[in-house]
């Protein structure tokens, strides 16, 4: 019992960390999944994400000085909202803009792809070394979601539970969105089948746009969740972008459930590694992913890929 | 007994049964023919007996010595070589490259590390011999990417050839060949009977009944028939399906 | 039969110091004359020599074999680690220390090596980062040997001992004969490994690994030996650049730089041509300099042009001068009939 309540907050906080890794590797999942598209820039959209998200709160919008006086006049919980509206379409954006450019290596091998993300990945870090500086931001929260409280004598982030429920939801609108609606089935049906999808009548091409758009905005979200927990700086991408391949990989290429168990198991084994070495939690999920798929080659869930050459 | 045996064989990917105990004898110098509809499970049949495929169950045997569930490379050095239905050759060497790899002079040096491959006359007259005996004298300095789909076709049964084979597993090595080129197929492999045991998959029934000294005929995972081509020729399977009036 | 004459190739391949070997080690022999008439420093020169010696190792691996790594800076890393602490803790003996290091990271990629050598592709890729985050995070958190995000201070640049006389190379133009000798060997070495028929198997493994294991090659010996030997010879080039540098950090170990060498050798064109990493990577650092001089943007450039290449030309720039000197000689041909 002892052992249990000494656990319980680095289980909460385990499981917290989970789904927000879950969070990060869904748009990343979904690129993979549907065109089999390594985007290692993935990371550099989620920092995007951030800084679009702390542009729109702290109110350093390129507006006329009355305008942006009165912007800053809004209420700090709908300055938020409007940096979720934001955070996505920007990362978004620039990932239609990606997308436009890496649909010349479809058909090659994938490395192609993977490098020219990673090119791109430099590109976008150093483009916001160059308008913001290397230093951090804290980006503001509204008072609803900041601050801590107390249960059971132990104090927890509010923040953190937050952004955990958020997670939470946006894996379940997903996965509503992928199984419930037609857009999902389209979707789905191209990751398993393109021919298929030609067959149906359907624009490949620009189902693919929409898919990388789709996959790097849910990066842009993510950004604006992680922000206040990891901070605002140029490097955020690489702590990104690093998890959500490993949660991936885990969890098998082309499984949604398997990125989810993937990130809570990720989660866990860093929030329980880190009750007995905080300083080493990290490693564990590297060494759990070399455990898993030394013995299951294709992840936890993985089905057969075109990945595999 | 035979020189290459294979005992019960079965084999299912997930729920799919593709073989189902399935028995075959190839003797030393003997040509076999295996026929049957697409999907029948011949060339996964193949992959078993060359060892891409571990079998599920039943024995392999190579001259008394079991070799199921050995690695393709293992297989391959006891003796066993085989072509592929897909062209499978090293597209960017030249064809005497190719057919060099092929060499057992080339695999015992496989891990000579400083002397230049190039250099070693020994390997490049057997691979220009290998070139010659399916008939690319003087192709030996082009690439192989570069080459026509028939002389591509015959590089390949130079390649399995190259490795000097107690057995030799050809995969349709008819198909996308047009008369001509079938017909000096056959003459190669009329040459080198007696000289080592062939075993061939084939669509054209001609062709394979011409050659063949015992065809055996898979259907659903299983040997449904089996006999000379004179055999088969009267068997109600075969004349039903059609195959049997090509012959 | 046209007889016994090899073509050009073969005849390249067959010898120990074909035209480029020869031009490229003249080239790089004489840079200690012009190097500051054109404006730059023996110390650009060091680092192209070394990175270059990287990156002809790392790309017996991507090249040669087609694996794509993207952790090797692991074992540069702990190439360059493994020279320090010998220094520090065993003996000041560049021979010895080299030996270490060369030893420690062979082994980091042979342990690697077995347990990645049955797969390819993307996978491999995934593996190789996994495995090189380890060894990152590794120096990074393991303070009291690593020195962490610190480095690992006070290596010496140790005197070139050939039992008849010692070379003090402490200063920089000295340093770069031994690194200029350190990069002939491991080049005419490599050069030699490609083209032997270890070498062979390597590219035919890359070409179609199912085919090489049916006709008889034990595909996974070979890529665990070409790896293990690309890892130490990396850890080779690591001991240099602690000497270079005096220190060693982690940060060369990140997936960062792990990624920025597989840009240089693909920047030159590694994928098809054997002298790619080294024209990459001279690149790489002369641009650095160059327009990093005019702008302090210059990673953001750099990445454009790494990406317009992946686009428009992946066999990079040796892949780009074959081409033109193939047209070029087809105009001759025809301007001559």
């Amino acid at each position: 019992m002892d052992l249990l309540a000494a656990l319980l907050p680095h289980l909460v906080n385990g499981v917290s960390l989970g789904l927000l890794f879950a969070l990060i590797a869904l748009g990343f999942m979904l690129i993979v999944g549907v065109m089999e598209q390594i985007n290692l820039a993935h990371g550099s959209l989620f920092a995007l994400g951030a800084y679009a998200a702390f542009v729109v709160m702290a109110g350093q919008l390129p507006l006329p000085a009355d305008l942006l006086a009165q912007w800053k006049q809004v209420p700090a919980g709908w300055r938020y909202v409007a940096a979720l509206v934001a955070a996505p379409i920007v990362a978004g954006g620039a990932g239609m803009l990606l997308e436009l450019c890496l649909r010349r290596t479809y058909g090659k091998d994938v490395l192609y792809g993977l490098l020219f993300t990673f090119g791109a990945a430099l590109v976008i870090e150093e483009l916001i070394r160059i308008l913001f500086g290397t230093r951090d931001y804290v980006l503001p929260l509204p008072r609803g979601i900041g601050g801590g409280f107390v249960f059971l004598d132990l104090i927890y982030s509010t923040y953190r539970v937050y952004a955990g429920l958020f997670a939470l939801g946006a894996i379940a609108l997903l996965w509503l969105f992928l199984e419930r609606t037609p857009y999902g089935a389209i979707i789905k049906a191209g990751a398993h089948d393109s021919e298929m999808v030609r067959a149906l009548g359907i624009n490949l091409t620009r189902l693919r746009l929409w898919v990388f758009a789709f996959g790097t905005a849910l990066a842009g979200i993510a950004g604006v969740i992680l922000a206040p927990i990891w901070g605002i700086r140029p490097h955020m991408g690489v702590d990104a972008v690093v998890p959500a391949f490993l949660v991936i990989v885990l969890g098998g290429i082309g499984s949604f459930w398997g990125a989810v168990a993937a990130g809570l198991m990720v989660g866990m084994v860093v929030g329980l590694s880190g009750a007995y070495a905080s300083e080493w939690s990290l490693l564990s999920m590297y060494l759990l992913l070399i455990a898993v798929v030394t013995f299951r080659a294709r992840g936890l869930l993985g089905k057969r890929s075109v990945l595999e050459v | 007994m035979a020189l290459f045996e294979a005992h019960r064989l079965h084999k299912r990917f997930g729920r799919r049964v593709v073989l189902e105990d399935i028995s075959l004898a190839f003797a030393d110098g003997r040509i076999s023919g295996i026929m049957g509809p697409n999907g029948a499970g011949k060339t996964t049949c193949f992959n078993v007996l060359t060892g891409r495929y571990a079998p599920d169950r039943g024995r392999v045997v190579l001259d008394g010595r079991d070799i199921a569930g050995k690695k393709p490379h293992e297989i391959a050095r006891l003796g066993v070589s085989r072509s592929f239905q897909m062209m499978n050759l090293f597209d960017e060497y030249t064809a005497r490259e190719n057919v060099a790899m092929a060499l057992p002079a080339m695999r015992g040096r496989g891990f000579q590390m400083a002397r230049a491959a190039a250099g070693i006359g020994e390997i490049r007259d057997a691979a220009d011999a290998a070139l010659e005996r399916v008939g690319l004298a003087g192709r030996g300095d082009a690439i192989a990417k570069a080459l026509s789909y028939g002389e591509r076709r015959a590089l390949e049964i130079g390649v399995a050839l190259a490795a000097a084979p107690r057995i030799l597993f050809l995969d349709e090595p008819t198909s996308g060949l047009g008369t001509e080129a079938t017909a000096r197929l056959a003459e190669l492999i009329r040459r080198l009977k007696g000289s080592l045991a062939m075993v061939l998959i084939e669509h054209d029934m001609r062709f394979l009944f011409e050659l063949a000294d015992e065809v055996s005929v898979i259907h659903w995972g299983q040997v449904i028939a089996r006999g000379t081509p004179d055999e088969l020729r009267r068997n109600p399977w075969v004349q039903r399906s059609n195959l049997g009036k090509l012959a | 039969m046209t007889g016994r004459t090899a073509p050009p190739a073969d005849r390249d391949q067959a010898r120990l110091f074909p035209p480029a070997m020869l031009a490229a080690l003249v080239f790089f022999a004489s840079v200690p004359l012009w190097i500051r008439g054109v404006g730059l420093y023996e110390y650009i020169g060091v680092e192209i020599m070394i990175w270059a010696t990287y990156a002809l190792a790392y790309n017996l691996t991507l090249g040669q074999t087609g694996l794509p790594s993207f952790g090797h800076g692991a074992y540069f890393g702990v190439g360059a680690y493994a020279f320090g602490l010998a220094q520090h803790g065993i003996a000041e003996n560049l021979w010895l220390c080299l030996l270490v290091a060369v030893a420690a990271a062979a082994l980091a990629g042979a342990a690697v090596a077995a347990f990645i050598s049955h797969r390819r592709g993307i996978y491999f890729a995934f593996m190789t980062i996994a495995f090189g985050q380890v060894f990152w995070f590794v120096a990074v958190k393991w303070h009291s040997v690593t020195g962490g995000e610190d480095g690992l201070l006070k290596i010496r640049r140790l005197p070139v001992d050939l039992g008849v006389a010692a070379f003090d190379v402490s200063g920089n133009e000295a340093f770069y004969w031994l690194v200029f000798a350190a990069f002939a060997l491991v080049a005419t070495g490599l050069w030699r490994l490609v083209n032997s028929p270890f070498g062979r198997v390597l590219r035919a493994i890359k070409q179609n690994e199912a085919r090489a294991s049916f006709v008889g090659y034990d595909v996974w010996l070979y890529k665990f030996t070409a790896f293990t030997l690309s890892a130490g010879l990396s850890g080779f080039a690591g001991a240099l650049f602690a000497q270079a540098q005096q220190s060693a950090f982690p940060d060369v170990m990140s997936l960062h730089w792990s990624g920025i060498v597989v840009m240089m050798v693909l920047v030159g064109g590694g994928l098809v041509s054997f002298w790619g990493p080294v024209v990459g990577v001279a690149v790489y650092f002369v641009s650095r300099d160059v327009i990093g001089a005019a702008t302090t943007t210059w990673m953001l450039w750099f990445g454009l042009m790494f990406m317009a290449l992946v686009l428009f030309q992946p066999e990079g720039i040796a892949g780009a001068w074959r081409h033109w000197l193939a047209r070029a000689r087809a105009r001759l041909a025809a301007a001559g009939r």
